[in-house]
């Protein structure tokens, strides 16, 4: 017993003493050092999850916090000396009691309003992976840890679904995969750089569906279009029509000229092809789509043909990709050219604006898909550049798959489908807030926001009252049950459609929070001014 | 046909040319530009400003040079408008020798393009980058006050109506003369209430070169002679004068004076002051007027003579800090205490270059560390009470009391150090001599929260006043504070 009075006794000289109190504060005052410069290189999110809101600088704040109580109970019985002394640390001590509670109980989130749509839902920045299961019907949300790396995560749904692994910040590389895609003609994926002097665009693109790229791209206003390669080959050719023939289902193509197909005028100049396949007279006014018309001028969807007009491609800069080949409409020479990308070959000069085209990968019967790794965010001028996307891997019978918070997974056996998502936690308010104007001024003559208001209708369905009208602008927020709702930013829905960002709050720490504040700053005074004063009068 | 041809020769004379000359006369008329109203005379000066770098251009007279840009007829005056080039790649680019500091208009406007494409080329977003936006920023600046629309002119647009008024360039109108100006500007001084005459008059006041010459003044004074009260009247001279100066900010903007560097700089200058001449009254001791009159007067010089990182511009705030009551009590509060912090600094630092020059005994010492204790109780106090005013701020206008907000966080760093300094000096880790050296560099925290912020960090909420020449002027004093430190102790030690 009296030793452990002995050693109760030696601790609390360790955490009261001075010593220890300028430790833990010169450690702490170090660790905001760091969150500030992490803040400004990778972003508010990831300083948060790696100093401010992590498990080691919540025990500082504890140790500081023993160190205060500790330091004051050694300080007692009272001596009026030290009255400001003890404002001061109690109002820490509330101060530190008031933010505890905050963390604990408090709710902040977000509420995007969108004009004359009500609005229940707010957001909480927490992350979650929801999974649902159509067969069962059933849905799952698993929290996802608040750390700055990547971390194994070993939550299941029966034996169905496994979590692996969670990246917090990540950014996507390109890797390849291979298959075995029909028709064959389609299946192949390639990497570009587009640059002249001035502008570099790198660009992945493939036309088979399951594949993260997509098949065309614009670049000012010049259009890029991915081709099946084996079109090359009619983009070139001579045509003096410039009609050329695509069948899906033999995989093949020929420009009109090729087979023979006459090209028709119709009375308002219209260019007309028809041709037989099989038993089937096919019909095509190219120049308006390239799929073929029924008698009544309707599109006839189920056919396998195609005819593409040429024509269309050689007043704007466009551009067709075979691959490792292209062609384009050369003004100049009237005519299609055709190139070729090898060995010897890699960059090729196109006919606009200095433009190049370099050939980085092309790669058949394999199709791009981009996969996350783990990256610190990147932030320049406050915004984030880099790493901002999150993910989770899931493993799904035996197989591995990443969910990212970009791009939802739904994986479909035919049986049942799998939607995994990466969302927010959100909590459903009991009322509805409905945005009826959102006004944004500006400062004369300039397009900067001067200041921002949101006209906004609140209907309680708990009590039988009307909905209440309410002026929610910066400095002015609305307080509503023990929620407070703020004007924080704004987006665009549509053309000048506006719509409205609140921020929400509920903050059960609050009170504390100011009675410390308020502590603090008196007893401040007090033990810094008032002590002294004292000390003089009675001297003299 | 005679007296036609007389009358176009009269028009023709009173249109674009000579109007100019005439800028006297409508130097007050009100102009819209940035985003805010103000005097002819200010957007011209500020014009000047933001193309040249410079306040004054010899021989032209701002008013006129603006007035000559914006009716695209300054043929006669070109060679004298040249744009600062800084950036070393960017000289380069432009095709300037590493020894040209500016490029003339003329070249600026023909390489504007080339170097909008310049930009776009950037996959970085480097110093050269934003050199190259700079440089581009001003060419079409440039270019667009030669369009007549940055001289905008209070004008009835509808005929009928007497109550339909907006501004217009100054090029939608062909031949407009100076009468004729006037006459559109007095519809503006009739409908509405402005304080174009109050800021022209400060404008042309020049009210804080006086003040510099004051505070010199009193300096010196307070240096040669040997009681105080004289250098005590100039320091509460050198306060009115300031004051004067805010308060005509204040008349112009309508807030606090505190919404940017340039004005925070002035009041923890005059804060500085402020603090050290009521202390005085209690502690009566010279040093503490004249760390007020040195610190004041840095403020001064800064003001003047760093415009390119401080902008004496007064300009539209951001929606978020447009909350008078809030804006006049946190920031305030924040600044004053940076100013009592900067006191200490400012004694601890004489107390250091005493030390170095003479030999000061321990009891010298300890009055010394009284003296800058007195200041930095007064700093952490008004610090103390800054921050948690901004939190009070922020959870009543974002709904947070505390977000780890860079500036936030930053303010809270300088309360820590100070703490831990006041906490050290009851345990024998922080001796006098120590407590001294550590005053004089706890100043870095403090321009740290102040300018690195902005300056360094770049990033949060508090997004005002940024610039380029900051990182350097904080790595200049950063550098120079610390080598101050370290010659100060060198000697101390081998005289022991």
């Amino acid at each position: 017993m009296q030793s452990l009075f002995k050693s109760l006794r030696k601790i609390e000289r360790t955490f009261g003493s001075m010593k220890f109190a300028v430790t833990i504060i010169t450690i702490f005052m170090f660790a905001l050092i760091y969150g500030t410069f992490m803040e400004s290189y990778h972003g508010a999110e990831f300083a948060n999850r790696l100093v401010y809101k992590s498990l080691w600088f919540m025990g500082l704040q504890l140790l500081m916090f023993c160190s205060i109580i500790v330091a004051t109970y050694l300080r007692f019985p009272l001596k009026k000396r030290l009255y400001g002394f003890y404002t001061i640390h109690s109002g820490l001590i509330i101060l530190f009691i008031g933010s505890f509670v905050t963390y604990i109980n408090g709710i902040d989130g977000s509420l995007e309003l969108i004009p004359n749509t009500p609005a229940r839902k707010i957001v909480i920045d927490k992350d979650f992976l929801k999974v649902s299961i159509q067969s069962e019907n059933k849905s799952i949300k698993f929290p996802l840890p608040f750390g700055a790396f990547g971390t194994k995560l070993d939550g299941k749904y029966k034996n169905l679904i496994k979590l692996k692994e969670f990246l917090p910040s990540a950014k996507l590389i390109t890797k390849w995969e291979k298959t075995d895609f029909i028709p064959e003609a389609i299946d192949h994926g390639s990497i570009y750089t587009i640059f002249n002097d001035n502008v570099s665009q790198e660009f992945t693109m493939s036309l088979n569906p399951s594949s993260d790229f997509k098949s065309s791209t614009r670049l000012g206003p010049l259009t890029i279009s991915y081709m099946p390669h084996n079109l090359y080959e009619c983009f070139t050719a001579e045509s003096k029509s410039g009609f050329i023939i695509w069948d899906t289902a033999a995989n093949n193509c020929y420009t009109a000229e090729q087979k023979n197909i006459p090209v028709i005028k119709t009375s308002k100049d219209n260019e007309f092809i028809a041709f037989k396949n099989g038993n089937e007279i096919l019909k095509f006014f190219p120049n308006f789509s390239p799929l073929p018309v029924n008698d009544d001028l309707t599109k006839k969807m189920d056919s396998s043909f195609r005819v593409f007009s040429r024509k269309l491609f050689q007043d704007k800069p466009n551009l067709f990709l075979f691959g490792d080949k292209f062609a384009f409409y050369k003004k100049r020479k009237k005519r299609w050219i055709g190139k070729k990308f090898s060995e010897k070959e890699k960059i090729h000069k196109l006919p606009w604006m200095g433009f190049k085209l370099r050939l980085l990968e092309h790669r058949d019967r394999m199709v791009p898909y981009q996969t996350p790794i783990y990256s610190r965010p990147i932030q320049d001028s406050g915004k984030i550049v880099d790493g901002d996307v999150k993910a989770v891997k899931v493993e799904v019978k035996g197989k591995e798959y990443w969910v990212r918070s970009d791009a939802p997974l739904a994986l479909n056996n035919g049986k049942t489908e799998i939607r995994f998502q990466l969302t927010k936690d959100d909590i459903k308010l009991p009322y509805q807030i409905t945005l009826k104007r959102f006004k944004m001024d500006t400062n004369p003559g300039t397009n900067d926001p001067a200041s921002y208001e949101s006209f906004v209708d609140l209907l309680d369905g708990r009590n039988n009252s009307p909905a209440t009208e309410h002026h929610v602008f910066m400095n002015n927020p609305l307080k509503y049950d023990e929620f407070t709702f703020y004007q924080a930013s704004y987006f665009q829905v549509g053309p000048n459609v506006w719509g409205s960002a609140f921020s929400v709050n509920y903050d059960p720490g609050r009170p504390l929070k100011y009675a410390g504040s308020l502590l603090l700053v008196l007893g401040a005074i007090w033990h810094y001014f008032l002590r002294r004063k004292k000390k003089k009068t009675t001297k003299v | 046909m005679k007296y036609f041809a007389l009358i176009l020769l009269i028009l023709s004379f009173n249109s674009f040319g000579s109007i100019c000359d005439d800028h006297q006369d409508f130097e007050k008329i009100a102009v819209l530009n940035k985003g805010r109203v103000k005097p002819y005379f200010v957007a011209a000066k500020e014009f000047t400003k933001a193309i040249t770098s410079k306040s004054k251009i010899s021989n032209i007279d701002t008013n006129k040079l603006f007035c000559l840009v914006s009716m695209n007829d300054y043929e006669s005056i070109k060679a004298q408008i040249n744009i600062k080039v800084e950036h070393f790649e960017l000289k380069k680019f432009l095709g300037l020798a590493d020894s040209d500091l500016f490029i003339n208009i003329e070249q600026a406007l023909e390489k504007k393009e080339l170097v909008r494409s310049e930009i776009m080329g950037q996959k970085e977003n480097n110093s050269y980058k934003k050199a190259l936006n700079k440089f581009w920023f001003k060419a079409n600046t440039f270019e667009k006050a030669t369009k007549g629309e940055l001289w905008t002119v209070y004008q009835k647009s509808d005929k009928q109506s007497e109550q339909k008024y907006t501004w217009q360039p100054i090029s939608n109108f062909k031949e407009i003369s100076t009468p004729q100006l006037l006459e559109e500007n007095s519809y503006f001084k009739k409908n509405n209430e402005n304080t174009i005459d109050i800021e022209t008059t400060y404008a042309k006041s020049n009210i804080f070169t006086y003040a510099m010459l004051i505070a010199l003044i009193a300096i010196i004074l307070t240096v040669m002679r040997k009681s105080a009260s004289i250098g005590f009247a100039a320091g509460w001279i050198l306060i009115i004068t300031e004051a004067i100066g805010m308060t005509f900010r204040v008349l112009i903007s309508g807030r606090a004076p505190i919404t940017n560097m340039y004005e925070t700089v002035l009041f923890s200058g005059f804060g500085a002051l402020f603090i050290a001449l009521i202390i005085y009254i209690f502690k009566r001791d010279k040093l503490f007027i004249l760390g007020g009159l040195g610190y004041n007067i840095l403020c001064l010089f800064m003001m003047r003579f760093a415009d390119g990182m401080l902008s004496e511009s007064i300009s539209p705030l951001v929606p978020v800090l447009r909350d008078n009551f809030w804006l006049s009590t946190h920031v305030t509060t924040i600044i004053l205490s940076y100013a009592a912090l900067a006191l200490s600094w400012m004694l601890a630092n004489m107390t250091l270059i005493k030390g170095r020059f003479g030999t000061l005994s321990s009891k010298d010492l300890r009055y010394y560390e009284d003296l800058i204790y007195t200041a930095i109780k007064v700093g952490i106090v008004l610090l103390a009470a800054g921050i948690i005013l901004g939190g009070v701020w922020a959870d009543y206008s974002w709904g947070r009391f505390w977000g780890w907000d860079p500036k936030e966080t930053w303010s809270l760093i300088v309360l820590l150090f100070y703490m831990a300094i006041l906490h050290g000096k009851s345990t024998p880790w922080v001796n006098t001599r120590r407590f001294i050296n550590l005053s004089a560099a706890g100043f870095m925290t403090v321009m740290m929260a102040w300018f690195g912020v902005n300056y360094i960090l770049a990033t949060g909420l508090h997004s005002y006043g940024f610039s380029e020449g900051g990182a350097i002027f904080l790595g200049v004093f950063f550098i120079s504070q610390i080598v101050l430190i370290i010659l100060a102790n060198i000697k101390v030690k081998t005289r022991a």
